[in-house]
């Protein structure tokens, strides 16, 4: 067999480097730089040290912004990360029509995330199916304010994330569950355990791995929540910009033509730094666990 | 505040080593950092030089069956004028109109000669990327409408307060449109239609009470025109800072809070289900709503069975003033053919021209202001329209002064939706407007 040079496997890898460092890395360096320019949409930046990130700290939505995106996703890590198991468990079962309801579950993560926001405004709308229902029924005399309630629209969002959400993370549960041997159920069953107790004893600490890559996966993307809050709650981020999110902060900062570049970088900063820290946590708490 | 340079060094400590570094990545890094460059726009162009190459001239969604043949014509008339000369025209659609502005500018890519708003040819002003008009056209002045060039004139960019840069083409305004049938069957008489702010949240109040709460004659939040239109003053006498937190606009809240909770206003006029004022006329959920001086006979094509119910009145209160103008790329690689299009474009002549084809609006040149055949209306309800938006004309405000950003919007509306809704006092949230925007000011 032929030896390699060693610098082949550099050639090798050379254009997934490449386009790590020209799409990856240099724009998060490029923010990182910017967070420190007063630089606008059309006009050249001035090094202003750390004022960014003062101003950020007198930013009256940002103390908002922060809340709505923890509670965001404080709330959506532990119902995306059962719920789906739970689902996965449902369908996992050989029983006629069950590619039907795989295929239904599925249904909410192809369709587009505008799509469904639209959707969701239309049900909870105060004349929506959702408040029209309710009065028919006699349940409530006025619309319950889903989209208007600072509170009502953060959780409509995260509903609405849960119900799109599901079915991919199930998909990625039902491949783990073909791997939690079947024996182990059989043994636990044989020694008593009910289906409860099999559950926890045995087919969570076998997906363990993949609840630990789904709770990450939840975690990053709530952090980076927009397009649920911009839709339901209105590109000022709902009622008086009580409903805002980091990225919508990002995004009204960055926009037209008096955009502020710098100001942008700066929270982009902040909302990398806030996603790592609980991306460390769930590490670290993975390898506990494993050890 | 100092410019960044690529040569700053390390003094030992780890806090210049890292300001170091970052100024060193900046310029690695080419973050676009550069500062405006203001002697291309104050440059003279040679206007006495034989005019010949070729230009590109570029209109905000004007390329259709109705305007089309207008700008097919004027450019071929420019063309045979000036032989050797050739005209590129394009256009650009409506939305997001600015971000495409945008990018020409910081792509270097601005066309010659751009129709663009006060509000986006400051933002391209200040970057210095416009030609300054009043120190190349001696005439500008005695050719053109004070207002409209009042709106090109920007106080904030330092020694060129006088400087001004759009040449202005087209001049609109808000007039009032009402749903008879929904005023005559609520029990308002279409006769007796409200004048001022006043009278509407009156009559709103009779239209909620007799249609049991199912007709609105008011559907929009307030904003900055209503606080203008208290007598407010937006900003101080030396441009330097937003002083709008006044009792008077405050009042105007309290009364729109009021109304609000009364529901003389939709429900979701606050939320992002709101389909605006324009919207629900349409489907006649409203009563009432502004719009151009065409607006009749537009809704004529859209809605046939609606407009005939429409009839206009004028603006309430102080009429609103929008202006659109033709600029002149300070970058042009043919400045002298750029600037004489830019001109003749908006010449008096073919402004009229082209006012033709846009019942409602007023040509920006001097001399049609005062023609009497825009003051004369064929009886309709249309040619009364246009006859109200011509007499508003004469007084009407621009509104939003040219520092005023989507940022410092976005601010308002949320201050004043937390009012609405009971959440802050109409001062408290004036005040933390006011404070935001100042912040946004200096920065």
């Amino acid at each position: 067999m032929r030896s390699h040079r060693p610098y082949t496997p550099w050639l090798l890898v050379a254009p997934a480097l490449l386009w790590l460092a020209v799409f990856s890395l240099w724009p998060a360096l490029n923010t990182g730089v910017l967070s420190f320019t007063n630089v606008h949409t059309l006009s050249g930046g001035q090094f202003i040290g750390l004022r960014n990130y003062s101003l950020m700290w007198h930013d009256p939505h940002l103390r908002d912004a922060i809340l709505n995106t923890l509670v965001f996703m404080a709330v959506c890590v532990p119902l995306l990360t059962f719920l789906p198991l739970l689902l996965a468990l449902l369908v996992q079962r050989t029983l006629p029509f069950m590619g039907f309801f795989r295929t239904v579950f599925y249904f909410p993560v192809i369709a587009s995330a505008v799509v469904v926001a639209l959707i969701w405004q239309w049900l909870l709308d105060d004349r929506g199916l959702v408040n029209g229902l309710a009065e028919q029924f006699g349940l409530i005399h006025a619309a319950l304010p889903f989209l208007t309630d600072r509170w009502l629209l953060l959780f409509s969002a995260i509903a609405l994330t849960v119900w799109k959400g599901l079915g991919y993370y199930m998909v990625l549960y039902l491949s783990a569950l073909g791997n939690v041997r079947r024996e182990l159920h059989e043994a636990a069953a044989v020694d008593g355990a009910g289906a409860a107790r099999r559950f926890w004893a045995v087919t969570v600490p076998g997906v363990r791995g993949t609840m630990a890559l789904v709770a990450v996966l939840i975690a990053v993307n709530a952090m980076r929540v927009f397009s649920e809050l911009y839709i339901l709650g209105g590109r000022t981020g709902g009622i008086g910009g009580q409903d805002v999110s980091l990225v919508m902060l990002i995004q009204q900062a960055a926009s037209g033509s008096d955009g502020r570049l710098g100001y942008a970088s700066a929270l982009s900063v902040l909302l990398f730094l806030l996603t790592v820290g609980p991306l460390v946590l769930l590490a670290r708490w993975n390898r506990r666990v494993d050890q | 505040m100092r410019r960044i340079r690529t040569g700053s060094r390390a003094t030992g400590t780890l806090t210049n080593a890292a300001l170091a570094a970052v100024t060193t990545l900046v310029a690695v890094t080419g973050c676009g950092v550069g500062g405006s460059n203001g002697a291309a726009a104050q440059q003279s162009v040679a206007t006495d030089a034989p005019l010949k190459g070729e230009i590109t001239f570029q209109t905000w969604s004007l390329k259709n069956d109705k305007f089309t043949p207008y700008f097919t014509a004027l450019i071929k008339d420019f063309e045979s004028q000036h032989p050797g000369t050739t005209v590129n025209w394009i256009d650009q659609p409506g939305d997001g109109y600015p971000d495409k502005v945008t990018s020409q500018v910081t792509s270097g890519s601005l066309p010659d000669v751009i129709n663009l708003p006060p509000d986006i040819a400051h933002a391209v002003a200040k970057v210095g990327g416009l030609l300054d008009l009043t120190k190349n056209v001696p005439t500008l002045a005695r050719d053109y409408v004070a207002s409209g060039l009042h709106a090109y004139t920007y106080a904030d960019l330092g020694d060129t307060a006088k400087d001004s840069y759009g040449f202005p083409w087209y001049l609109g305004t808000d007039v009032s449109f009402w749903n008879k049938a929904m005023l005559q069957r609520d029990g308002l008489d279409p006769a007796n239609l409200p004048k001022t702010f006043d009278e509407l949240l009156s009559q709103a109040r009779t239209m909620h009470d007799r249609s049991g709460g199912k007709d609105y004659l008011m559907s929009r939040p307030p904003g900055l025109s209503d606080i203008v239109n208290s007598g407010t003053t937006l900003m101080s006498p030396d441009g330097k800072k937003f002083v709008f937190n006044t009792p008077a606009a405050a009042a105007v809240l309290d009364k729109y809070t009021a109304a609000f909770a009364a529901g003389y206003l939709p429900s979701d006029v606050l939320t992002s289900t709101y389909e605006g004022n324009s919207t629900l006329f349409t489907k006649q959920v409203v009563a009432w709503t502004t719009g151009g001086g065409n607006y009749i006979q537009s809704t004529q094509q859209s809605n046939p069975t609606l407009a005939p119910q429409i009839i206009p009145s004028p603006a309430l209160d102080t009429a609103p003033l929008y202006v659109q103008g033709i600029s002149v790329a300070a970058r042009s690689k043919n400045l002298p053919l750029a600037l004489a299009f830019g001109r003749f474009v908006t010449d008096n002549a073919n402004q009229v021209a082209f006012i033709k084809l846009a019942p409602g609006f007023l040509p920006g040149s001097a001399a049609s202001a005062g023609d009497p055949a825009y003051s004369r209306s064929d009886g309709t309800p249309q040619g009364d329209a246009s006859v109200i938006a011509y007499k508003d004309m004469q007084t009407a405000v621009n509104f939003t002064p040219p520092v005023w950003t989507d940022a410092m919007n976005t601010n308002l509306n949320q201050q004043i939706a937390l009012a609405m809704t009971g959440k802050e006092s109409a001062k408290q949230a004036l005040d933390n407007a006011v404070d935001q925007a100042n912040q946004l000011l200096g920065q």
